[in-house]
């Protein structure tokens, strides 16, 4: 970010420069207001920092001729008066701020820092790219909570791409906002240090073309978020689930961030519904009138209050101050009086909410539903572990329903909008005659969902009885929350990934069978890709990355078994499940297959149910495998 | 789907900072802010937006009325509306679906769920 000074104390020149170059920004300064203006008028600057008094011409001028010259870049002025009247005509000239010396040379940077940020897309004190994080007013920078130690020109080069992160950034434009008018620096250098920034980049993690090249055009941060998909409902897969955890954490450190600036306005507003308040129950004792009625003016602007901090109070996760802020608002709604009974405490009101507020120096996790987090159904009637459990499902991005009896979950299950995605049903001792009446009724509503169900009775009979009824998970009643968690967890991401298509990639020479297959397949919810050439298989292979291959022993050139021998040779792929179906029914052949790595031998014919069976089989045991 | 453009028009500084800051983080979209419903549309007729998320309660110009303006406008009266507020009541929402917004979302919210909430809300 490249700044002019204009200043004719060169001592003061001298102070501020070497503070700006502290922060990363690029510093041009000159003493005069002619010169000032000329290297405005032939310079691109992100921000102008003016004198008031200036020789030949003075900031003032300056300011009102820059922006008769359409200049929109914003100007920040600094000067001696400390006068209403100078700092309009400062503000009325065109100037975007205004500081009085002598300046605390902090606020000064402050200052600086807020006026770039007003003027770039990126108006967030913290920038944030994904996992990359940069702090302007501390200058760090972290990748995935790991700091990066940046070069000066570093920085500034990734704070420029994060201030603009649409725009793609010739070498031009970079050698202009970087580097002040009295270095030289040529394209190379640009090209050096985006290879030097890259290359730090990737060794804490980051894609190696998180910073990208448009070729011919200059230097972009590439998005790194698959988009937000229309279909919001599909369940979170592992990858997505830590990508979620991820983004609640940085999204829980920006609400603490704005909170600390925010809460004392807060405050204020409060203190201003304390004083109406206290004004009208003065009156109303002075005139020993019973009924406090507000003015519509007041009553209108005090429910204004109480509405406004209820959203904002209630998105900081401050449920208690939000729950306040409701009642307020609702005993000061402009279309009813207020209550007799609600005047006395309406000062509580306010004070509890002061408290709260007060009391409040970290936001934890919003506690309100998140709209489109899963939910998971949890009865337990054990408070404490109800609770442990629900805020280990959030921090894992699920959000736990719980209920104490199973006759409360019905009825939530009865008008809930969305289905959830799993039930923990957590008993006293033993497994009631109800308890396994709503099991069996939850997986005959839901058959694809986990369920586990946690009992202090661990026996066979027991557990008869549960799988009888659909459980997926019996957990015994010692388990802590985060193992209870970690187990149903597991179960979901196993349903997500079944839920997702499975690509099943089909080798063979048969016309037919490469005809019929697919579409069976496809009815059973695989995805289904073929190919009747086998010296295309390792192109094909390595393009569509299936997550199933189903090979014909007999092709023409290269057989079957050649082929699974050229996959098992291969590190990446000797995890990926392998089925033959052939006309070869005899032993010898099925033992060469299992020999060369195969993981099921099947004999054609086969009907698809048969192989959608053997095929989903293979992939539940290769994810208890990987686990 | 293509980087959407959507503002916000919201009073409340904090508002804007956490709409901003969950549709950026969760769907890079682009967003821009306004503090006011004069403000919110002249941006809107300046700006090429895919949507607006628009505060109910605002002093002076409230959401409703903003809306009202946005329509008269032919620059702005195809962009898409969702109103943002503190209220839920089954009457005001019937009220908001009765002039035309496209939808409400409710605070408080989870702004990292917003880019989904206004997906499905706008059938994107």
């Amino acid at each position: 970010m490249r700044i002019l000074l204009v200043e004719d104390d060169e001592a003061l020149i001298k102070v501020l420069t070497r503070r700006l170059v502290e922060h990363h920004y690029a510093v041009d300064a000159v003493t005069d207001g002619v010169a000032a203006w000329e290297y405005a008028s032939t310079y691109e600057y992100e921000l102008l920092v003016l004198d008031v008094v200036l020789p030949k011409l003075d900031g003032i001028s300056l300011c009102q001729r820059l922006r008769a010259a359409e200049c929109t870049t914003p100007i920040l002025l600094l000067t001696g008066q400390d006068t209403s009247v100078a700092k309009i005509m400062g503000l009325d000239a065109g100037a975007d701020d205004y500081v009085v010396k002598p300046f605390d040379e902090a606020e000064l940077i402050a200052r600086i820092r807020a006026l770039l940020r007003r003027s770039s897309t990126n108006p967030l004190p913290v920038l944030t790219w994904g996992e990359l994080w940069l702090n302007p007013s501390t200058c760090e920078v972290t990748y995935a909570d790991e700091p990066l130690t940046l070069t000066a020109k570093e920085y500034a080069l990734l704070e420029l791409l994060l201030r603009e992160s649409q725009h793609v950034f010739s070498n031009e434009e970079i050698l202009e906002s970087l580097w002040s008018s009295e270095e030289f620096p040529v394209d190379a250098t640009v090209r050096s240090h985006i290879r030097r920034l890259r290359h730090k980049l990737t060794a804490v993690g980051a894609p190696p073309d998180l910073i990208a090249t448009a070729h011919g055009r200059g230097y972009y941060l590439k998005p790194l978020f698959p988009e937000v998909s229309s279909q919001g409902d599909r369940p979170l897969g592992g990858s997505d689930l830590e990508h979620r955890q991820h983004q609640q954490t940085q999204y829980l450190e920006f609400l603490n961030q704005t909170w600390v600036t925010t809460k004392e306005k807060y405050l204020q507003q409060l203190r201003e519904l304390q004083e109406a308040i206290s004004r009208r129950l003065d009156a109303t004792r002075i005139a020993s009138v019973g009924n406090a009625c507000f003015n519509p003016q007041q009553q209108d602007a005090a429910y204004r209050i109480a509405h406004t901090l209820a959203g904002t109070l209630g998105t900081f996760g401050l449920s208690e101050a939000m729950r306040l802020c409701r009642e307020l608002e609702q005993w000061l709604h402009p279309d009813v009086s207020l209550l007799p009974q609600h005047v006395p405490h309406l000062e509580d009101k306010v004070n509890a909410l002061q408290r709260q507020i007060e009391l409040t120096s970290t936001i934890q996790l919003p506690e309100q539903p998140s709209t489109t987090a899963p939910r998971l159904l949890v009865v337990d009637c054990d408070q404490a572990f109800a609770n442990a459990l629900k805020v280990i499902a959030s921090q894992q991005s699920f959000y736990a329903e719980i209920f104490p009896t199973i006759s409360n979950a019905q009825d939530w299950l009865d008008n809930c909008p969305q289905p959830p995605v799993g039930l923990i049903l957590r008993l006293l001792d033993t497994v009631s005659t109800a308890a396994l009446q709503f099991l069996q009724q939850f997986h005959q509503d839901y058959p694809t969902l986990p369920t586990a169900i946690i009992s202090s009775q661990d026996d066979l009979s027991e557990r008869l009885e549960v799988v009888r009824r659909g459980g997926t998970c019996f957990l015994p009643k010692a388990l802590t929350p985060e193992q209870v968690m970690r187990a149903i967890a597991q179960q979901i991401q196993e349903t997500s990934g079944q839920q997702q298509r499975t690509r099943v990639m089909l080798v063979d020479d048969d016309p037919i069978l490469l005809r019929i297959l697919p579409t069976q397949l496809e009815s059973w919810g695989f995805e289904v890709l073929t190919l009747n050439d086998p010296l295309q298989f390792w192109n094909v292979l390595e393009a569509i990355h299936p997550d199933v291959l189903v090979l014909d022993v007999q092709m023409p050139q290269v057989n079957g078994l050649e082929l699974c021998q050229v996959l098992r040779s291969d590190p990446h792929w000797q995890q990926l499940p392998v089925l033959f179906l052939s006309i070869f029914a005899d032993a010898r052949t099925q033992n060469q297959a299992f020999a060369v790595g195969a993981d099921d031998y099947l004999c054609k014919p086969i009907a698809g149910i048969d192989l959608a069976n053997r095929i989903r089989d293979r992939l539940q045991r290769v994810r208890v495998w990987t686990r | 789907m293509s980087i959407k453009r959507v503002l916000i028009i919201d009073d409340e500084e904090a508002i804007q900072k956490v709409v901003q800051f969950g549709l950026q983080m969760a769907a890079n979209w682009e967003v821009l802010t306004a503090s006011s419903g004069p403000e919110g549309i002249v941006k809107a007729q300046s700006s090429q937006l895919d949507a607006i998320l628009l505060d109910v309660m605002m002093p002076e110009m409230d959401g409703l009325a903003t809306f009202r303006e946005l329509q008269l406008h032919p620059d702005t009266q195809s962009i898409p509306v969702i109103f943002l507020t503190a209220k839920a009541q089954a009457a005001e929402k019937r009220l908001f679906n009765d002039v035309g917004v496209n939808g409400v979302i409710t605070k408080p919210f989870n702004s990292l769920d917003l880019p989904e909430q206004i997906v499905k809300i706008l059938n994107w």
